[in-house]
């Protein structure tokens, strides 16, 4: 339930990241989630688009890479349109 | 012109907003002598039972004060203001936990005072409320006697993210099939070295001992930032 919170972060993350590259169209973004972070996949991947809602990375989607044993929750990669 | 799709490196964690206020609150805490305590547990387990009698134990001595999340209603904070120490209700709507800028909120308009100790209860819940740092110096994960004793294996998160296991409502083991042996073998097993204390707020068991447990850490801290 509190993915949604968490899609909320990613896209506040990503989107203070294209700022300061001064912006771009976002196609996707790839997130390393480790199995010990509490936050299940499919639950964010739903609540994801509804976070992008009015920020630059509508219509983006999410790449997941699961990571076993960690409790990573981290943005590694952007797909952006130049 | 064609648009190329290029893929750029990024290090950012999805938690970053969250671990900045709490950051900034440990800090505040810290500057201002407050050794701050959060409570996580199912709904049930006995936060507000055992926050009510806390209250009243350290408040002869020390200024305390308590902020309590819930999804609706003011009934905890009604409950703990019995204890006469300041007191703030967060109600949290929908959300199945507590974000470390609600309490910088909900503490901001209580503005209790120089304190010695501040308590944040947590909503019930074993899942969400790991995710997210309240710039607390110890969280307490409570888990009561009438739960399953494998609790710890099904919830490790919870487990792996606080400091000490309290097991509460001691007075009522034997009413079901919980085995306490077990118990502390699943948290051991699940957190190895985690200090467990036990206890009974209607019998007063193991209550000294919590007391005492949360006086040493507040000194240890103290001497920590000295």
């Amino acid at each position: 339930m509190h993915e949604l919170s968490i899609a909320l972060g990613i896209v506040e993350a990503v989107a203070e990241e294209l700022d300061h590259r001064g912006g771009g169209r976002v196609r996707a973004v790839h997130l390393r989630l480790g199995a010990l972070s509490g936050v299940a996949k499919e639950a964010l991947k739903s609540a994801y688009p509804l976070a992008c809602e009015g920020s630059p990375l509508e219509g983006s989607s999410l790449v997941v890479l699961d990571v076993a044993e960690s409790r990573d929750l981290l943005v590694t990669a952007m797909e952006l349109d130049e | 012109m064609t648009l190329k799709t290029r893929l750029v490196e990024v290090r950012a964690n999805a938690l970053k907003q969250n671990d900045l206020a709490a950051r900034a609150l440990r800090r505040r805490f810290e500057e201002a002598g407050t050794f701050v305590v959060s409570l996580v547990s199912s709904p049930g387990a006995g936060k507000t039972t055992l926050l009510e009698a806390t209250l009243r134990r350290l408040r002869e001595r020390r200024r305390v004060a308590a902020l309590v999340g819930d999804l609706a209603t003011d009934n905890d904070a009604r409950r703990l203001s019995r204890a006469e120490v300041p007191v703030r209700q967060i109600s949290t709507g929908t959300m199945c936990h507590l974000e470390a800028a609600m309490v910088e909120r909900a503490l901001d308009d209580l503005a209790p005072g120089p304190l010695d100790f501040l308590f944040i209860e947590n909503v019930g819940n074993l899942v969400c409320p790991a995710s997210f740092d309240l710039g607390e110096a110890l969280r307490a994960v409570l888990f009561s006697v009438t739960e399953g004793d494998d609790k710890p294996l099904k919830y490790p998160t919870i487990f792996n993210s606080s400091d000490v296991a309290v097991l509460t409502k001691l007075d009522l083991l034997g009413a079901g099939d919980f085995d306490l042996a077990q118990a502390r073998a699943n948290i051991e097993a699940v957190r190895p070295g985690m200090e467990v204390l036990e206890l009974s707020t209607r019998s007063g068991a193991g209550w000294e001992r919590w007391i005492d447990f949360l006086e040493s850490k507040r000194n240890q801290a103290e001497e920590g930032t000295r």
